[in-house]
């Protein structure tokens, strides 16, 4: 048997195939399949509050992969993602709540209309790149939004409209745990998904269109075509992330999705690490915890000085851009890049030279 | 590295606080007399300046309440955070009230939250007093554990327009609204507009003006275009005394009114001698007014080594909140949430001493009142000048 303790020193591909599996060796195809088994058993042993967070850490984590095949794979900004899930959870609320129909049909049906409303502002990109770009998609969040918060008849202007748990025959999602489940099976599909599409044809354009465009195009790649494509794979995952959310909280309302959210998103990428899957996940749980961590900082600080809760509440703000900006200046690749780092240093551990 | 460590430091805080939550839950489990109150403050966010006061009015209730022996015994504990007027903030801390520290009844602050929040109350039997009047919280059906504690905002809106063509001199009185674009501000708006055309008076301009805004020139010149007779505000203190100031700038003779958000101290204070002459809503007294129900809280304040001069408005609106979620508990056979619903329906003619107008709630109605009193500034200061009315009556 081999010693578990020792690393690998040497992975010889001798075929193509090994050369394309998404997980290289054996020993990280079975971690992984324990990390799942963990996240699965994981409400077992937390409290619903602590599910909740995880809940929200999940579907942030399906937007957050979505976002990262936009820009961090596809080298397209968008500043348009928190209009996106609006989008997502206002066709749910409307299929769901005015019209009806299931949710596992406005599931799907939310991710449709969204990659489609995506790829219609995805068109400027091909003319239009970099800030330009950022620019016109901070339109879609505006032209969105007005058209949610003024069309009242359809989306109830800013009252926002109500919504139901899903469930199936007779049982319904209303517990924390059940939706933790229903919302860990859609980030695994997402996943799945998403580490297969870079293994593909159109994954590839996508990297080929970042890397450098004139070169794709000079390649065959169809600029246009891949653009708009990216834009709307991208916000499919945005739109399941919204119409999940939408059911999570029960409400969709103008105000859930300002432009505030769109610039969580864009920290979650960037701190997980842009282009990286795992750095998605990474970076959606740490942007949705941090407020819930330094909480718990100020509670702890409150204790000691009563008379300052109000003061340290306005602290909050501040530390959480400060971390942010940190972040951003001692570690750009985000925490993916971090995750490796500990990774190579383990593993030629103790003989680092 | 150090950002490792900080992660990780942060973790642990988490696991050990969660841990100190599920104690705490067992404990009250099991000598019961203590009940959980969870609050969600604005003290940060849009409306902060008005959800300061009204947070330390319902701290300062059951701070004075447990030092005069609680409720028949029963201790109040009152666990709130600011969530800065942020939905999706406000629905995390719902969610910490709730598992995290098992609360019973929970008092709110914003429309939006509020209606968001209203499915899940439902659903978790949590009896929810918000600091929104929104009309679209008396519906039983979709908010069955939501109270309201003070006249809607819409029947505020009527209230005035009923006084406006009572009062008004001259015919066909014109009317504009001004208020901001949330659930807050669009909240009484559609009710207005159908109440005043119902009973003759002509809305001839509506104005958007952000709740944070700090110039309004654009919004309040195309109001003089229309030149209204009347406004009605519905903003919170900062976004109305900037409107009172554009108006001064410009020289527009439009009375205003404010529903009671816009009304208070907090107003005079920023807008100064623009505020003379402003109307204003009032659903609960001035600390300076001469009332029975201050007694309690010039004794609290007194202990404190303060006096009635250092609060607001807005603090006697939080401190009744508090009050009458607290007659509820004391009617509740059972201090859970759905006892706790049962004690508030049986809430009769509530007498608050004046601070506010007496309150009753059933069964079939969760809004307390529709009564409101009107008040104007003079010399700096809000005079209340009429007494307890509706637009029923």
């Amino acid at each position: 048997m081999k010693n578990p303790f020792v690393m690998e020193c040497g992975n010889y591909k001798t075929k193509y195939e090994k050369d394309m599996a998404i997980f290289s060796i054996k020993r990280v195809k079975i971690r992984m399949l324990g990390l799942a088994i963990l996240a699965f058993l994981f409400p077992l042993l937390a409290d619903n509050y602590v599910i909740g967070l995880a809940t929200l850490c999940a579907i942030a984590s399906i937007g957050a992969i979505g976002l990262n095949i936009l820009t961090g794979f596809t080298g397209q900004i968008s500043i348009g993602v928190g209009a996106f899930l609006g989008v997502g959870g206002y066709t749910s609320a409307i299929l769901t709540s005015t019209l009806g129909l299931s949710f596992w049909v406005a599931l799907p049906v939310a991710g449709l209309i969204t990659a489609s409303v995506g790829a219609l502002f995805g068109i400027p990109s091909l003319r239009l790149k970099g800030l330009y770009l950022a620019i016109a998609t901070l339109a879609a969040q505006f032209i969105i939004l007005f058209i949610i918060s003024r069309w009242t008849g359809l989306t109830g202007g800013t009252s926002g409209m109500v919504l139901q748990r899903p469930s199936i025959g007779s049982f319904s999602f209303m517990s924390a745990s059940s939706y933790y489940y229903l919302c860990l099976i859609i980030l695994l599909f997402t996943i799945v998904y998403a580490l297969n599409l870079f293994r593909s044809r159109t994954g590839r354009a996508f990297l080929a269109v970042r890397d450098r465009d004139v070169a794709a195009e000079i390649m065959g790649i169809n600029l246009f075509t891949y653009k708009v494509l990216s834009f709307a794979i991208s916000s499919f995952f945005v739109g399941i992330a919204g119409a999940l959310l939408a059911h999570y909280t029960m409400i969709v309302s103008p105000e859930l999705y300002s432009i505030t959210v769109s610039i969580q998103y864009l920290a979650m990428i960037l701190v997980g690490g842009l282009g990286s899957i795992l750095g998605s996940i990474l970076g959606a749980i740490f942007i949705t915890l941090l407020p819930v961590g330094l909480g718990f900082v100020m509670d702890y600080i409150a204790v000691y000085m009563p008379d300052m809760q109000n003061t340290l509440a306005a602290f909050h703000e501040l530390a959480f851009g400060a971390v942010i900006i940190l972040f951003l200046i001692f570690e750009p690749d985000g925490l993916a890049h971090i995750w490796s780092n500990i990774k190579h240093y383990f593993k030629v551990w103790p003989f680092s030279y | 590295m150090l950002l490792l460590c900080f992660m990780l430091l942060m973790g642990v805080m988490a696991a050990c606080s969660g841990e100190e939550g599920a104690a705490g839950g067992d404990a009250e489990a099991a000598d019961g007399d203590t009940v959980k109150i969870g609050a969600l403050f604005d003290i940060t966010g849009g409306t902060g300046d008005v959800g300061t006061p009204y947070s330390e009015g319902e701290k300062a209730y059951y701070e004075y309440l447990n030092s005069q022996g609680g409720i028949d015994g029963t201790q109040v504990e009152l666990i709130g955070d600011d969530y800065a007027y942020d939905m999706a903030k406000g629905q995390r801390l719902y969610q910490e009230l709730r598992d995290k520290d098992n609360v019973s009844a929970i008092l709110g602050w914003g429309t939006a939250d509020t209606e968001a929040l209203r499915q899940q109350v439902a659903n978790d039997q949590l009896p929810y007093f918000s600091a929104s009047y929104s009309e679209n919280l008396k519906n039983l059906e979709e908010s069955p554990y939501n109270f309201l504690t003070a006249a809607t905002y819409s029947d505020q809106g009527r209230a005035v327009v009923k006084w406006i063509k009572e009062n008004h001199e001259g015919e066909n009185p014109t009317l504009a609204l001004l208020y901001n674009d949330t659930a807050f501000g669009r909240s009484p708006i559609e009710d207005i507009k159908a109440y005043a055309a119902e009973v003759g008076v002509e809305v001839v301009d509506e104005q958007v003006i952000p709740v944070t805004a700090t110039e309004a020139q654009s919004q309040m010149l195309n109001m003089q275009g229309a030149a209204p007779d009347y406004a009605i505000i519905q903003q919170t203190w900062g976004a109305t005394a900037t409107i009172l100031r554009e108006a001064q700038t410009l020289g527009i003779d439009t009375q205003f009114i404010g529903l009671n958000w816009a009304t208070g101290e907090g107003v005079v204070e920023i807008a100064g001698d623009a505020a003379e002459g402003m109307l204003g809503v009032v659903t609960h007294a001035f600390p300076y007014e001469d009332l029975e129900g201050l007694a309690e809280m010039e004794e609290y304040l007194e202990s404190k080594g303060e006096s009635l001069e250092d609060v607001s408005q807005k603090f006697v609106q939080g401190w009744v909140t508090a009050k009458i979620m607290a007659e509820g508990i004391g009617n509740a056979e059972e201090l859970n949430g759905e006892g706790i619903r049962k004690g508030i329906e049986q809430i009769k003619d509530m007498d608050l001493g004046g601070l506010a107008a007496p309150v009753t709630f059933s069964a079939d109605n969760h809004a307390g009142t529709n009564k409101v009193r009107l008040a104007e500034v003079k010399d700096g200061k809000f005079e209340v000048i009429t007494d307890y009315f509706s637009y029923e009556d």
